[in-house]
Formats: structure tokens, sequence, C-alpha cells
């Protein structure tokens, strides 16, 4: 992604434009001077959430429509507190919290699902079929 | 069972580096296809930063200027996918070959446990060519599909190939909203 070398001046944090998206994306209140990059930290972000809720429902093992309930609700919550309490995003700034909300949904949710399956069918059904 | 899941993923990430191979092959690395998506990039960018700037406002000349731009990104935008098709007819029909030789060898094999009962307008596809009445059974075809959809996308992502959001909002948009000139 690209860097940029401008010092954030409002004193609010003190991470430097030139750090690399994904720095920025771990300080709270950071600047994000270009959408699509911040909209891209959402996107991986949701991938990776995907993959990981996915281990632990199948771990659990987690069954039933209950699973992909909660895997929407946490999903949806953790970015939404992601956007609006971590890093404080005008949220109309990206065309309302309905386009942040589904960046990347479907793709982390095939995502979920193949994760959740695979596990559940390795660690919990005896091989017989 | 789960070697079978496993394969199915392997599958769909050979697939997905395959099918992106040859699109670029036949299209990204083109020399009109790179500069038309710069074009639409562009375009796309500078219509969206003037609509924020002058969305209100009722200045029939610039109106008239947005209503031209995005006529001109209606037609580079027509000539993108007119570059790309040619080669996705091509590399569909390849994949639609590869698809059915996959699902003649998974036929009636259940290649995992779905840990959910699925509803009924799904259990045409993840039930297909199976055996028995038990619905969590997952055929190859529902597991491709799944893994196509992740693995796919995240590939394009990360090689840089996937559309920008600017372009394809504004795509959208100009599908969606009816022409100017009617209004």
């Amino acid at each position: 992604m690209a860097s940029k070398s401008k010092q954030v001046a409002d004193g609010s944090n003190k991470v430097k434009l030139q750090d690399s998206a994904w720095k920025r994306a771990l300080v709270a209140n950071a600047e994000w001077p270009d959408k699509e990059e911040f909209l891209d930290v959402i996107y991986w972000m949701r991938q990776a959430m995907g993959i990981i809720l996915g281990l632990f429902w199948g771990l659990l093992p987690m069954k039933g429509f209950v699973g992909l309930l909660l895997f929407v609700l946490v999903n949806a919550a953790v970015i939404y507190f992601y956007v609006n309490n971590f890093q404080n995003i005008d949220e109309e700034e990206y065309g309302g919290l309905w386009e942040i909300t589904k960046e990347g949904f479907m793709t982390s949710f095939a995502g979920f699902l193949v994760t959740w399956i695979i596990i559940y069918t390795g660690l919990h059904i005896a091989d017989t079929l | 069972m789960w070697s079978d899941s496993l394969l199915i993923v392997f599958i769909s990430i050979c697939t997905a580096f395959l099918g992106e191979g040859l699109t670029w092959i036949l299209v990204y690395r083109t020399e009109k296809y790179q500069k038309l998506k710069v074009e639409v990039e562009r375009q796309s960018k500078k219509l969206e930063k003037r609509k924020e700037a002058h969305g209100d406002s009722l200045d029939k000349q610039h109106k008239k200027k947005i209503e031209r731009e995005e006529e001109r990104l209606k037609n580079n935008n027509r000539d993108l996918s007119l570059v790309k098709m040619k080669s996705m007819f091509a590399i569909g029909f390849a994949f639609t070959a590869l698809l059915s030789m996959f699902n003649s060898i998974f036929d009636g094999r259940v290649v995992a446990k779905l840990p959910f009962y699925p509803i009924s307008w799904i259990q045409g596809l993840s039930h297909r060519n199976l055996p028995g009445d038990d619905y969590t059974d997952c055929s190859f075809i529902f597991l491709y599909i799944l893994c196509t959809m992740s693995i796919r996308q995240n590939i394009q992502k990360l090689l840089g190939f996937a559309p920008s959001r600017a372009a394809s909002k504004q795509g959208g948009a100009l599908f969606a909203a009816p022409p100017a000139q009617f209004k």
C-alpha cells in the first residue's frame, strides 16, 4: 500500500503517515488520507476474522443456524467497534455505515464457511462415509 | 472424507491461479486493457470528486459537465468489458469442461459434513448427486463454489487485478441510474 510522508499535526496520535497502513491500522485514531487504504484494511481484517472464527467454530464444535448467526453478529460488531470506537472514522465519508459493513463481507463469509466445514468434518466426523 | 475436502481446497486454489494466469496472458497484460483501466479509474475518481463538490448544486453548467463525463466513462467502461469478454468466454468454456471433469470424479461422494442444516434452496446444490436424505452431507460442487468465492477474489485482490472501488461504484451507478437525458 502507498505510504505518505506527512506528520499528523493534530496531536491526537503520534503515528506518522509514512508508516504502513498495517501499522496505522493497529493505532487508535490514526489518520487515513486515502479512503481505499482504510477500506482495504477493513477488507483484510474481515478475511482474517472469517478464517479465525471458522477455526474456532470448527474446534468447539459450534453447530446449526446459531453458528451462522453468531458469525454475522460478531463480524459486524467487531467492524462497527473498530470503525466507530477505535479509529473514530466519520462513516459518512465512506458512504455510510452500510458501505463499510458490507465491505468484503461475502468473501469473508465464504472463507468462514469453508474453514468451519473442513475443521468440523476433520475433527468431529468419523471417517466412515 | 477430510482428504477429499482438502483436495477440493487445493483444486480451487490451483484453478483460481490458473484462471488469473490465463486472464493475465489474454487480457491484463495487453496495452489496450491497461490504458483503458487507467483511464476508467482516473475518470471515476474525477467524477466522484466532481459529484461530491457540486452534488446538490443546480448549476446547469456543472450538471452538463457531469453528464458529459458520465457518458465518456460509460463508453470507456463498455470498451473495457469488450476487451475482457472474448477471453472470458474462452476461459469460461475451459473451466466448464474442467468442472464437469471434477464433477464426475466426485460424483456421489460425500466430501464433507455440514455443521448446519442448509435451507431448502441451498439443498439442491449442497446435496447434488448425493444418495440418501441426510442434508448435512456436502457435495463437491457446494464446497468448490464456496472455496472459489473466497479464494479467487482474495487472489485477485492480492495480485492487484480486482477492479478499484471507485470504478465499480461508478460503473454500478451508471447501469442503475436512468439515462440523464430522459430525466
